[in-house]
């Protein structure tokens, strides 16, 4: 049988008509001179429109960014190709026109026109090899491979910081009073103080911790994204910068799309194409660190670049990837099983992953935002723990979810009815979405795989979640953007409950064992 | 080893683990929650009112099986007030239904519901067998979709009920939303995963196991002892669908609550005000009074392509412009009977028990 052809007409380059074509993208040929105007303009379009403080559509003139720019890099492909576009378009080519009478920058060298429209571009690149045992350090090789691009500092950090106070102070976060850890074998996230001492116990301890307290294989590689994608918010943040650019291209738009549905993420929809992430510090504590608004856009101008345009512009420019690891039993992860079933559906269907981005780009999230999650730091709705309650009795304890009839085998004195609304939990899972809920409660169907969850050996928080939880300052203050407004505008009480107090309060409730 | 004690009970001996939550439960528990969270469900949507006519759409397989078993029991239990039928629809593909309808027959008998069965035949004039004679393999299960649902809704009306329930199952639903997404059906997305759907000139039409587990209702199917048929039909080679449910198979090994994760951020999610804007208004069939989105609906534009011989016309829009070009349909074509909404007395005889 003849092979169908996997392009549309002829081998001619379908932009210059002239040229014999290198490249097929999804069906329509194109020659190497082609090909990279292509690509210059597809990321340009993606990016330009969203510079400016206020989005004005796409210009040509004018670009002037609010503050500095954080790359941050993975090491792989996207990332790669992200740092050499942005350089090329955006750092090199932007020597001011001279004047030839005088010498000097034409228009002088403070004219707009002149400025670059960053005034500063950095480089950053979180290791996660402790989170991951087995994976090597590769922070030296991006080193190397971002010591090519002069115009960008380079600023190593690891996936452990977002436990360490040290990183934490540095970076300019509201102080941390007390650190916090959950008791993960419970849906309700019961709180607990834990060992401030970083000798003791030390941030690499406290990652290794809440890697091994998560109950399943596929919450590692979403938690430690998480962890990532905070670490780099923050980081960008106490460098004043106004954009955040991810090297996520179309394919793994797509699979992040779809992966993060699959894990209950369909209110952040939007926020996975692109978000503006605010800072939950006090405006005052902003204000200190030089970043008054506090908003920072997070791009993926590779939106609009499928992967094997990646590949075919870094291989044609001669870009070295330094490959990113791949985790150890990570094939069984929801991530990996979508990247999986996409590139292998991209192969026979090749317009899915740009279906699946354009799709989602149609969706807006249901209107009704409860507040921001504590961990993820993205919108979050309420509620959920009823909802969870009621399509998945996991308990007769609570009547709301299971109603008034009870089966013969069980009669309705042994019920124990859960503790009375006033009853006030120390208890994460409110200020939670729905996504983080399930990736620390959600366990696989062979039990949990938690190593060492247990109540006594509470699962660490990372600092901004903790600082959120401790500070009485942003409290008191009623900081909007701080506190976690209860859809009924009842305060959330942050206030610390040892065992004997909760035993107390539920203490009439409680079965006889 | 000791036995274990079920998780919910804590006093019978566990007898399986519950596919959605892991949990060890014991036998009663598990009917127990089954039926609860289904009974959650109902209540929750306000599906039901009290009096209201219900068809429960009967296939004979797993989904409608377990569901007619438990819409009674439910029924009985809290006192929904309903009155219930069953609705089955034979496409005429031979070897396929004909166990099937002899389930749905027995079920007839065993819950004392009264069954109508409608034939494709009967309303449509060709059995699904002749439609593959004329069409082919490759695009029948556009016909056999598309006259389904009208089926189904003509059935309803003919029973004169208010509301027609169907076993989808939280699996069905996770894999259309992954489908739609893939697919770019925007405007099934938007609304697949309603519990509950009525437009101004159809049935309401909803899904009470919208939550439940495949495994789940196998696993109740099983130890209720209800028999059902398993039959894949001979004529459905959906690769892509094939696709979209291993893949979803795949995550609920991962993580056994996928499927409900993927639900929930389907209900979290809704089109954009610009993009509803650019979507077409809803009609009725100028020549059946059916709805549609233009002048002729789905059903009567492939029964005039597979009238006049050219099965294509429903199918693409190349077909369609052929059909066009051959002139207007013939006066004599044979067409679908005028839709009209339930009126108040059925329209006609159900089979009665022999």
């Amino acid at each position: 049988m003849l092979r169908r052809p996997k392009y549309d007409k002829s081998k001619k380059c379908v932009r210059c008509k002239e040229k014999s074509g290198n490249i097929v993208i999804r069906h329509a040929v194109y020659c190497k001179e082609c090909f990279f105007p292509l690509i210059a303009v597809k990321f340009r379009r993606a990016l330009d429109p969203s510079i400016n403080p206020v989005p004005d559509g796409p210009r040509r003139k004018g670009l002037k960014a609010g503050g500095n720019l954080l790359l941050g890099l993975s090491g792989g492909l996207g990332s790669t190709v992200l740092l050499d576009l942005v350089d090329r378009t955006y750092f090199s080519i932007r020597a001011p026109p001279m004047d030839e009478t005088t010498g000097k920058p034409r228009g002088g060298k403070d004219h707009p026109r002149n400025a670059n429209v960053w005034p500063k571009g950095y480089a950053c690149y979180v290791e996660t090899c402790n989170a991951f045992p087995g994976t090597r350090d590769r922070t030296e090789e991006i080193r190397a491979m971002v010591a090519k691009y002069d115009r960008f500092e380079f600023l190593p950090l690891r996936v452990e910081d977002a436990f360490s106070r040290a990183w934490w102070d540095k970076i300019g976060g509201q102080p941390v009073v007390q650190s916090l850890g959950i008791d993960v074998t419970s849906e309700d996230l019961l709180l607990s103080s834990i060992s401030s001492d970083e000798d003791v116990d030390t941030p690499t301890s406290r990652l290794q911790r809440y890697i091994s307290s998560l109950p399943t294989l596929t919450a590692i590689p979403t938690a430690v994204q998480t962890l990532t994608r905070l670490l780099l918010l923050h980081t960008a943040l106490s460098l004043g910068s106004s954009h955040l650019l991810l090297g996520t291209s179309l394919t793994s738009l797509s699979i992040s799309l779809i992966s993060s549905i699959s894990q209950g993420g369909g209110f952040v929809v939007r926020e996975e194409a692109q978000e503006e992430w605010i800072s939950r510090l006090p405006v005052t504590r902003r204000i200190e660190n030089g970043h008054a608004d506090g908003a920072i856009r997070i791009i993926r101008p590779l939106r609009d670049i499928g992967m094997k345009e990646c590949a075919m512009w870094a291989w044609w420019h001669g870009l070295q990837v330094v490959g990113r690891e791949k985790v150890p039993g990570g094939k069984q992860g929801i991530g990996s099983l979508t990247k999986e079933f996409i590139v292998g559906l991209e192969r026979d269907y090749p317009s899915t992953v740009s279906t699946i981005a354009r799709t989602c780009a149609k969706l807006a999230p249901k209107k009704g935002v409860g507040g921001v999650c504590l961990l993820c730091e993205r919108p979050a709705q309420f509620g959920l723990q009823d909802w969870k309650a009621r399509i998945s009795i996991r308990s007769f304890k609570d009547s709301s979810a299971s109603g008034s009839y009870r089966p013969a085998h069980f009669p309705d004195k042994d019920i124990a009815p859960a503790a009375p609304e006033t009853s006030r939990s120390p208890s994460l899972t409110p200020v939670l979405c729905y996504s983080c809920h399930t990736t620390l409660t959600s366990r696989s169907s062979r039990g949990t795989t938690a190593v060492s969850a247990s109540k006594d050996n509470p699962m660490p928080l990372p600092m901004w979640v903790t600082s959120n939880l401790t500070s009485a300052a942003s409290h008191a203050a009623g900081d909007e953007v701080g506190g976690f407004t209860d859809p009924s505008d009842e305060l959330w009480e942050r206030r610390k409950m040892d065992t004997e107090q909760m035993k107390a309060t539920v203490a009439d409730f409680l079965l006889e064992k | 080893m000791a036995p274990r004690a079920c998780a919910l009970c804590e006093n019978a001996k566990a007898m399986l683990k519950r596919p959605k939550t892991g949990q060890q439960i014991c036998r009663e528990c598990f009917f127990y929650v089954f039926e609860t969270e289904v009974h959650n469900t109902i209540t929750q949507s306000k599906l039901f009112q009290p009096g209201d006519r219900v068809a429960i759409g009967a296939s004979g397989g797993k989904d409608s099986t377990v569901l007619a078993h438990v819409m009674k029991t439910l029924n009985e239990r809290y006192n929904y007030g309903l009155e219930l039928f069953l609705l089955s629809i034979d496409e005429g593909i031979t070897g396929y239904r004909d166990d099937s309808l002899e389930t749905v027959k027995r079920n007839q008998q065993q819950y004392d519901m009264p069954l109508k069965i409608l034939s494709y035949d009967e309303l449509y004039g060709w059995t699904m067998d002749a439609i593959v004679s004329q069409v082919g393999r490759k695009n029948n299960c556009t016909f056999c979709g598309v006259f389904r649902r009208q089926a189904l809704d003509r059935g309803a009306a003919m029973l004169n009920v208010d509301h027609i329930v169907t076993g989808h199952n939280a699996d069905d639903i996770a894999e259309t939303v992954l489908m739609n997404i893939m697919r770019g059906d925007i405007a099934r997305l938007g609304r697949c995963t309603a519990i509950c759907t009525q437009g101004e000139d159809t049935i309401k039409r909803s899904k009470p196991f919208k939550y439940a587990y495949e495994k789940e209702i196998v696993m109740y199917a099983y130890f209720k002892k209800l028999d059902y048929f398993s039959t894949e039909c001979i004529y459905s080679p959906d690769a892509y669908r094939g696709h979209a449910r291993a893949f979803l198979k795949d995550l609920e090994a991962a993580r056994p609550s996928a499927i409900i994760d993927i639900i929930h951020s389907g209900e979290a999610f809704e089109v954009r005000e610009e993009v509803k804007a650019t979507q077409r208004v809803q009609q009725t069939c100028k020549r059946c009074g059916y709805i549609s989105s233009n002048e002729l609906c789905k059903a009567c534009t492939l029964l005039e392509g597979l009238e006049r011989g050219m099965a294509n016309a429903g199918i693409s829009d190349r077909g369609r412009k052929q059909l066009e070009l051959q002139g207007p349909a013939p006066e004599n074509l044979r067409t679908i009977p005028l839709f009209k909404l339930p009126s108040g007395n059925p329209t006609v005889a159900i089979e009665t028990t022999p």
